[in-house]
């Protein structure tokens, strides 16, 4: 319990900044929609027989951006990127800052096991991404409500938050597992950032080509995308099942592989 | 001579991987073309049923993004993410390394200015950046001739690639401020990836919403690819922004720095 409350206390100013992020980033976005509102541009069926490269390259996609609904998935695909970003700094940090800080000697001859302290470090981490999920949830659905009321919109928009909560569990047991294999705390961050990266580049060539449309289930950011679950399609259960398997894979390695390895003193 | 030469060899692994990383992207984008290509093609004859105004306005459009260079340019922005990541990575890192590996000591006490100093590793910077580029250069214009069935204007497609060095060197010079400024820099990486990450959200997002005062803002709209194309020439306003910028965050970071009270163990 202490070690949940330190990594807590220590990860508090961080999440205060990526607040005022997500803040930034729903009222700004969405103050927009109240500008354009009324030039109403949807897409119309010349967009829509458009192949799926061209809409990509065009900026235009099946989000009806003349609802505030469907402007907010416009929103919601910059607010998973982010989302992703600070879980998988989260999760490589909290296992490589005690190695990298030095602190790790301190905190391992505390009488206990390695296991609880991984044990703590990821309940933390998952408070805190649960705190980036609820002020996610809340701020939009008081932007959009603010917009266009609806008991749809509520809905929608805590399935689309439980799908980024998902993703950035995906994201959390990646860092973690990296820096739990990983000798040199330094490269464990770049490491988990450099995978960020590539899924992210991958999901734009994704889009771009048809060939490579296999690839999406290596590419947490397919999982859940907005245009799907807006369109009620709600979630698909293959990416479900599959982004459970990955963490709980992931988390097991994490485990194993912290236990077994000789830590950078 | 001796501390830039240490520090290029310092740097010369990771120059290595973000040259390849780099030169990674070009190859995986470009070699979609020539299926964006022919999309274009066939979207073309679906659009012969569509009124003449659509069909000039349109095809007008699609004949520009699905040409060599509309594509490249937009691929392009992507390889600039990346490019960008490792600008302000290695312009933040190459001073607060030292501080963070506690080195700073052992250095300072060595009979040179601290300009000197700073001098040399911002030269190093530099030459890093030159050599990724000019690597990079190389292999996106060979993989051009590959991909492309018309010929090319080199000329403008060097220029578009040029563009990033440039907005490398804003974020370098950027980072090296922010490591002369910030006090306590725990690690480079997630400071380095959310500035520039949240500088690529602001362009994406601006663009979608059509915002004018986001490209002053933004290194990454400060060369519109389009217009490069269009004039094969930059737009002098942006670059003397972006040169004044560079000039002055390097001028700052000498100042403070030369004064600064270097923290040691």
């Amino acid at each position: 319990m202490n070690i949940v409350l330190r990594e807590l206390m220590s990860s508090r100013k961080s999440l205060i900044w990526w607040s005022v992020g997500l803040l930034a980033m729903i009222t700004g976005g969405m103050s927009k929609y109240g500008g354009m509102q009324s030039s109403g541009q949807s897409a119309n069926d010349l967009f829509a027989a458009m192949p799926k490269s061209l809409q990509a390259i065009f900026g235009v996609s099946t989000l009806d951006i003349s609802t505030a609904l469907g402007y907010y998935g416009l929103i919601f695909s910059y607010l998973l990127l982010m989302a992703a970003i600070y879980a998988v700094m989260l999760g490589a940090n909290s296992i490589a800052k005690e190695e990298r800080d030095k602190t790790s000697e301190f905190l391992m001859a505390k009488p206990v096991s390695r296991s609880r302290i991984i044990t703590s470090k990821l309940a933390a981490a998952i408070i805190l991404l649960f705190l980036f999920n609820l002020i996610t949830f809340l701020l939009s659905a008081m932007m959009v409500n603010y917009y266009d009321s609806g008991a749809e919109i509520t809905s929608k928009i805590a399935a689309l938050v439980g799908g980024m909560f998902l993703l950035q569990l995906i994201f959390l047991a990646i860092g973690t597992s990296i820096a739990a294999v990983s000798k040199r705390p330094k490269l464990a961050t770049s490491i988990a950032t450099g995978i960020l990266l590539l899924t992210y580049i991958l999901s734009i060539a994704v889009e771009l080509s048809s060939k490579l449309e296999n690839l999406k289930y290596i590419i947490p950011f397919k999982y859940f995308e907005a245009k799907y679950i807006l369109a009620g399609d709600g979630f698909d259960a293959v990416f479900v099942i599959l982004s459970v398997v990955i963490v709980v894979v992931l988390i097991n390695a994490t485990y194993i592989l912290y236990q077994k390895r000789d830590l950078n003193i | 001579m001796n501390m830039f030469l240490h520090e290029l060899k310092v740097n010369r692994k990771s120059t290595i991987i973000w040259t390849l990383s780099l030169v990674a992207i070009a190859v995986l984008f470009l070699s979609i073309f020539p299926t964006i290509e022919r999309e274009g093609e066939e979207f073309k004859k679906v659009l012969a049923s569509y009124p003449e105004g659509v069909l000039k306005a349109v095809g007008v459009q699609i004949d520009s993004i699905t040409s060599f260079l509309g594509f490249y340019s937009y691929v392009f922005l992507y390889i600039m993410l990346c490019g960008a990541i490792q600008g302000m990575n290695l312009g933040m890192g190459v001073l607060s390394k030292e501080i963070i590996g506690k080195t700073a000591e052992f250095l300072l006490t060595k009979p040179v200015a601290r300009k000197e100093i700073l001098t040399s590793k911002a030269l190093v910077v530099v030459t890093s950046l030159l050599i990724t580029n000019i690597v990079f250069m190389g292999a996106a214009a060979l993989m051009a001739n590959i991909v492309a069935k018309e010929s090319i204007d080199y000329q403008v497609f060097f220029m578009i690639s040029a563009t990033n060095f440039f907005v490398q060197l804003m974020f370098a010079s950027f980072g090296f401020l922010l490591s002369v400024l910030v006090s306590r820099i725990k690690s480079v990486l997630p400071l380095s990836l959310s500035t520039v990450f949240a500088f690529f959200i602001l362009y994406m997002f601006g663009s979608v919403i059509g915002e004018k005062a986001v490209r002053y803002l933004t290194p990454f709209k400060y060369f519109d690819l389009a217009y490069i194309i269009r004039h094969s020439g930059y737009e002098a306003q942006y670059i003397i922004i972006g040169s004044i910028f560079i000039v002055a965050t390097v001028a700052v970071s000498f100042i403070v720095f030369t004064k600064k009270d270097i923290h040691t163990v």
